[in-house]
C-alpha cells in the first residue's frame, strides 16, 4: 500500500487510527498496530508477508539465544549466523538476478537468471533486524522476550517499506510504554501533511520534468542534462524525505518518536556534510555497523570507507549505476578527508556550495540511469560532449513553464520551517499566530494534495524499489 | 527599617506576586497552546472525515470521457489474483480511480492548479509535454529527391486494374502556404500545446519507412496483378499547425512520406499530404485528440478515389452529426488547461446509402451484424473510438455501390475514419487493424477476393513500431 494514495489516506488510515484509539490498553494498541501493519504489507505483498514474519521469528530467536549463550563463543556464532541469514535473504531476493546476469556476461555462461520479484521494504526491515542482533550482541539493547513486541518493531507500518531504518533502541521503551498527547497528535498530523505535500505537489510534478529530459538523454542539450539531473535530485529529495516525514508523523500519532532521516541536505557545504544530512538512518547504520570492520587492518580507515560506500551503492539497487554512484561519493569523501577539515573550512563558502551541488547533481544523474550506455551519454552531455548544443528550445520552455514550481522546490530545500519556529519562540503572540497559520496552511495543503491525487496515476515512492 | 531590610521585604512580596502571575501566565499559555493544537486536530480531522465520507459514500464515476476509458472496476476475487496482489491493488485502484465528480476535479486541476507551476513561454503560451525530438532525419534531408513515384491506375472498374509505375516530376499547384506564424505553447510527453491545439512531435524514421515500403512491395509481389496495392501514409496535425519557431522540434513528415513513396514498387502512393494541405484551414484535425477529424479522412479518401479512379460521394450525400464539447486524448496525455478549457466539435458523417456491417474477431470468425457507426445519442460522451469502434476486430461493410470492387484496408486507428467515406467507392470493404490482425494477411486478401488493398497508416505508425506488424502479418 502506498501512503500517497487516496485509499490509504481516507480509508485505511482513519480506520486504523480509530481502532488504535479505541483499543484502550497498550497491549491492545500493540495488537491493533500489528494487525494493521500486516494488512498494510500484505496488501501489496500477500506472499512475502510470510517472509517478513519468518525474518522476525529468526531474529527474535537469535536475540534469545544470544542472551542464553552470552559471554561464550555461542553468542558470537549466533550473531554471525543471524547476520548471515539476513544478508542471505537480501542477496537471494534482491541480488540473485543481478549476480547471475553478471556471471553470464563475464564467463559467457548460460545460467538461468532467477525471476524473483523484490519484496517491498526488504532492504529496510532486513537492516533493522541486523541492527537488532548486533545491538543484542554488543549489549546495547535489552533482549526482547515478547515475540509480539518484536513483530511490532519489524512490521510497524509507518516505517516498514521505505524507512527510515528505525533502530530497535529508538523505540525499545515505547513498545511497552507510550502515550499520544494532543501535541503528538497535532504534530503527527501536520508532519503527515507536510510529507504528503512534498510527494504530491513537488516530487510528482518535478518527476515530469526530470523524466522528460533524462528519459530522452540522447537528445538532451548541455543545459538540459544539468537541469534534468538537478530537478531529479530535487525530486528524489522531496519523494524520499516526504515519505520519511509521513513515517515520522504516523509514528508520532501512535506514540513513537522516530529519528529524523533528512536535515536539509542541499544546504551542505561539502559531500561529507551532505551524507550527514541525507538518509541519515542509512549512513549512521553503515557508520555504526560497518565502517570500522577489522578486515582492513591498519588501513581500515580508508578500506572501511570505500566498503561503506560500495555497500551504500549496492543497497540502493542491483544495478551497476548504483555501485558507481556509491563509489563516486566514497571518492569525494576520501578526497575531503585527505584535504582535511581545516583546509576545507578555508575554502570560500560560495566555492564549497558550488562544488558540493555540482557533485550532487552529477551523482543523481548517475543514480537515474540504470542503463550504462545512457549513463555514458549523460556524462558526455553533462561535460559538453553530447553534441546537442548548449541549450534547446524545449529546455527554455520547460524552465518557463515550471518556474514557480522550481522556485518553490528550491525554497523548500531550505530550513524555512526551522527559521519560522525559532522566530515564533521569541514571542507568545507570534507563536499563537504561527500556530494558527500553520493549521490553515496544513488544511490547505491537505485539500490541494488530495485533489491532486485524483489526477495522479499510481506514483509510488521511489525508495520502494530499494 | 533599614533600606536593605525594606528592600528585602519588598523583594519577598514581589517574588510571591511574580510567581503567582507567572504560574497563571504559564498556565494560560499552556492552555492556549493546547487549544491551538486541538483546533489543528479538529480541522485536520474534519477534512479526513469529509474525505472518508466523500470517497466512500458518494456516487462513484464509471467512465472518463477526457481519457476515453472506462474507469477501474471493483475486482472480482480469485485466489490467484489475491496471492499475486492484483486483487488488493485492484481495490485500492478502484477506490482512487472512481472518485465522485472526477472529471470536474481533473478539470479544476488542469485549469486552476497546474498552471500555477509556471508561466507561459512567450506570447502564445506554448507548453511542451515531454522532451523535444531532435529531427533524426535532419542530416539526410539533403539526399531527398524532388521526384516521387506514382502510378496510373487502370480505368476499368469491374475488373481489378493493373498498375503501371511511372516516375513523374512533382508539380505543386496553388497549395496554401504551410508556414504558421511564431507562437507560444506548452510541451509534454512529446506533445506541444500551442494555440489551444495539441501537436505530437514526430521523430522521423527513414529506415523504418524503407522497411515499411519493402513490406508493401512484398505484398504486391505476392498478390500479383490481380490486386491493386495502395499506400496512404497520413500526416498528422504537426505538419500543418506547428508554429515556424518550433519547427526544429519535429522531423518532417513530408520528407518521410516522400522517402517511403520513392521506395514503392508497383504500389500506388496516395498523396494525402497536399490534399489535406489544401484544406488546412478547415477542421481536418482534432485540436484535442491525436487523430484526424472525419473531415480530414474524407479529403484523404477523396484523394484515394481520385488516384484509384473510383466513384466518390460528395459530403451532401452524408448526414452530418456534430458532437459538441469534445476533448480528446491529448488532454489525457498533457492535462493541459488550454485543451480542457477549449473543447471542440467532433463532426462525423453517416452515409445515406444502405450499408450492411458485419464485425468479426481478429481471426475472421464469429460474425455478427452491427451498425456502421455507433449511435452517438446513446453515448455518454463523444470520442473517436466511440464513434468508429475499436481496433481489435475485422469489420466488413457491404454497400450499394455495385462496382464489383472489394477493398481490404490494413490500417491503424487513423484508418477507422476512412471506412464510412469509402462506402461510395467499393462494393465490399474489409477493415483490419495491423496491430491485432491474427491471420496471414496475403491469404486473407485472396480469401475475400479483394481487388484493392489499401495500407492506411499515419506517419508515426508507418515509420514506427507498427510497421513491423505489417510484415509480421504477411508472413504469419
Amino acid at each position: 500500500m502506498i501512503f500517497s494514495k487516496l485509499f490509504f489516506l481516507y480509508f485505511f488510515l482513519p480506520i486504523c487510527i480509530f481502532a488504535y484509539a479505541a483499543a484502550g490498553s497498550i497491549k491492545n494498541k500493540n495488537t491493533v498496530l500489528i494487525i494493521f501493519s500486516l494488512i498494510f504489507y500484505a496488501w501489496g505483498e500477500p506472499i512475502y508477508v510470510f517472509l517478513m514474519i519468518a525474518s522476525a521469528f529468526v531474529n527474535f530467536g537469535a536475540g534469545l539465544l544470544i542472551e542464553k549463550y552470552r559471554g561464550s563463543k555461542g553468542d558470537f556464532f549466533i550473531t554471525g549466523a543471524a547476520v548471515l541469514y539476513n544478508l542471505l535473504m537480501l542477496g537471494i531476493f534482491k541480488y540473485s538476478g543481478f549476480i547471475v546476469e553478471n556471471i553470464n556476461a563475464v564467463f559467457s555462461s548460460n545460467i538461468k537468471v532467477p525471476d524473483i520479484s523484490l519484496p517491498i521494504g526488504i532492504s529496510f526491515y532486513t537492516f533493522q533486524t541486523i541492527s537488532y542482533v548486533i545491538d543484542c550482541h554488543w549489549e546495547n539493547v535489552k533482549i526482547q522476550k515478547s515475540f509480539k513486541k518484536f513483530l511490532l518493531y519489524i512490521t510497524l507500518f509507518p516505517q516498514l517499506i521505505a524507512g527510515p531504518i528505525v533502530r530497535y533502541s529508538t523505540i525499545e521503551n515505547e513498545l511497552d510504554n507510550r502515550k499520544t498527547s494532543v501535541t503528538d497528535l497535532s504534530y503527527g498530523l501536520n508532519r503527515i501533511i507536510l510529507g504528503l505535500s512534498k510527494k504530491v505537489l513537488l516530487a510528482n510534478q518535478l518527476s515530469i520534468i526530470a523524466d522528460n529530459i533524462l528519459g530522452d538523454i540522447g537528445n538532451a542539450s548541455f543545459f538540459g542534462a544539468w537541469y534534468g539531473a538537478a530537478v531529479y535530485a530535487l525530486q528524489i529529495y522531496f519523494d524520499f524525505s516526504g515519505y520519511s516525514d509521513m513515517a515520522i508523523g504516523l509514528g508520532r500519532i501512535f506514540g513513537f518518536h522516530f529519528d529524523e532521516n533528512f536535515k536539509h541536505p542541499f544546504v551542505c557545504k561539502n559531500i561529507t556534510e551532505f551524507w550527514q544530512r541525507w538518509h541519515i538512518s542509512l549512513s549512521t547504520f553503515f557508520r555504526d555497523y560497518l565502517l570500522y570492520v577489522p578486515i582492513f587492518g591498519k588501513r581500515r580507515k580508508y578500506g572501511g570507507l570505500f566498503l561503506v560506500w560500495l555497500c551504500t551503492g549496492i543497497w540502493h539497487g542491483a544495478s551497476w549505476n548504483f555501485i558507481i554512484w556509491g563509489i563516486y561519493y566514497g571518492l569525494f569523501i576520501f578526497i575531503e578527508i585527505k584535504i582535511g577539515k581545516k583546509r576545507m573550512k578555508k575554502i570560500p563558502t560560495v566555492i564549497n556550495h558550488i562544488y558540493s551541488k555540482l557533485v550532487i547533481i552529477i551523482g543523481f544523474g548517475i543514480f537515474y540511469f540504470n542503463d550504462i550506455s545512457k549513463l555514458g551519454q549523460f556524462l558526455k552531455t553533462i561535460f559538453f560532449f553530447g553534441g546537442n548544443g548548449l541549450i534547446n528550445i524545449a529546455d527554455k520552455i520547460s524552465v518557463v513553464n515550471n518556474v514557480y514550481l522550481l522556485i518553490a522546490a528550491i525554497l523548500c530545500c531550505l530550513p524555512i520551517i526551522d527559521v519560522i519556529k525559532k522566530i515564533s519562540e521569541k514571542s507568545f503572540p507570534i507563536k499563537v499566530f504561527v500556530s494558527f497559520a500553520n493549521t490553515i496552511v496544513c488544511a490547505a495543503l491537505l485539500i490541494i494534495s488530495s485533489i491532486m491525487l485524483v489526477d495522479a496515476t499510481t506514483n509510488p515512492f521511489l525508495y520502494f524499489r530499494f | 527599617m533599614s533600606d536593605s531590610k525594606k528592600g528585602n521585604d519588598e523583594n519577598d512580596n514581589i517574588d510571591i506576586k511574580i510567581d503567582k502571575s507567572k504560574l497563571s501566565k504559564r498556565r494560560k499559555r499552556f492552555l492556549i497552546t493546547r487549544y491551538l493544537h486541538s483546533f489543528n486536530i479538529i480541522i485536520i480531522t474534519m477534512i479526513f472525515v469529509f474525505g472518508f465520507s466523500y470517497l466512500l459514500f458518494f456516487k462513484r464515476e464509471t467512465v472518463s470521457n477526457e481519457e476515453n476509458r472506462t474507469l477501474t472496476e471493483f475486482p472480482s476475487f480469485s485466489l490467484s489474483d489475491y496471492f499475486s496482489g492484483k486483487y488488493t491493488e485492484g481495490i485500492a485502484n478502484y477506490y482512487d480511480d472512481t472518485v465522485h465528480n472526477r472529471s470536474k476535479i481533473k478539470k479544476f486541476i488542469a485549469s486552476k492548479l497546474l498552471p500555477l507551476k509556471g508561466r507561459q513561454y512567450g506570447d502564445d503560451g506554448i507548453v511542451l509535454y515531454g522532451s523535444s525530438f531532435e529531427n533524426e532525419d535532419e542530416d539526410k534531408n539533403s539526399e531527398d529527391t524532388t521526384t516521387s513515384t506514382t502510378t496510373k491506375p487502370d480505368s476499368q472498374v469491374t475488373t481489378a486494374p493493373t498498375t503501371e509505375t511511372t516516375v513523374v516530376t512533382t508539380t505543386v499547384t496553388t497549395l496554401p502556404d504551410n508556414t504558421n506564424p511564431a507562437a507560444e505553447g506548452e510541451i509534454a510527453n512529446n506533445i506541444v500545446v500551442v494555440n489551444n491545439r495539441g501537436l505530437m512531435l514526430y521523430g522521423g524514421g527513414k529506415e523504418n519507412g524503407l522497411e515499411y515500403a519493402a513490406s508493401l512491395n512484398a505484398y504486391k509481389a505476392a498478390l500479383g496483378d490481380s490486386v491493386n496495392v495502395y499506400s496512404m501514409v497520413c500526416p498528422t496535425a504537426v505538419s500543418y499547425y506547428m508554429p515556424e519557431n518550433y519547427l526544429n522540434l519535429t522531423a518532417s513528415e513530408k520528407d518521410n512520406i516522400d522517402n517511403i513513396n520513392s521506395a514503392l514498387v508497383n504500389v500506388t502512393p496516395i498523396d494525402v499530404f497536399d490534399a489535406l494541405l489544401l484544406h488546412k484551414n478547415e477542421d481536418i484535425y482534432s485540436r484535442t485528440d491525436h487523430h484526424w477529424q472525419p473531415l480530414g479522412a474524407y479529403y484523404a479518401a477523396q484523394e484515394f478515389a481520385k488516384t484509384a479512379n473510383l466513384p466518390f460521394a460528395e459530403l451532401t450525400e452524408y448526414d452530418t452529426v456534430s458532437l459538441p464539447g469534445y476533448v480528446g486524448t491529448l488532454y489525457g496525455y498533457t492535462k493541459s488547461a488550454s485543451l480542457i478549457n477549449n473543447p471542440e466539435d467532433f463532426i462525423y458523417y453517416i452515409p445515406k446509402i444502405n450499408t450492411v456491417t458485419t464485425r468479426y474477431t481478429t481471426t475472421f470468425t464469429e460474425p455478427h451484424e452491427d451498425s456502421l457507426l455507433l449511435d452517438s445519442s446513446k453515448m455518454s460522451s463523444s470520442n473517436y473510438y466511440m464513434v468508429f469502434g475499436g481496433d481489435e476486430q475485422i469489420t466488413q461493410v457491404t454497400t450499394d455501390c455495385k462496382n464489383g470492387r472489394t477493398l481490404v484496408v490494413f490500417k491503424d486507428s487513423y484508418g477507422n475514419a476512412l471506412l464510412p467515406v469509402l462506402t461510395s467507392s467499393f462494393e465490399n470493404i474489409y477493415l483490419c487493424d495491423v496491430r491485432y490482425f491474427d491471420m496471414n494477411a496475403v491469404s486473407f486478401v485472396q480469401q475475400v477476393g479483394a481487388t484493392d488493398l489499401l495500407f492506411a497508416m499515419n506517419t508515426f505508425s508507418a515509420t514506427g513500431g507498427n510497421h513491423d506488424s505489417i510484415e509480421a502479418n504477411r508472413t504469419k
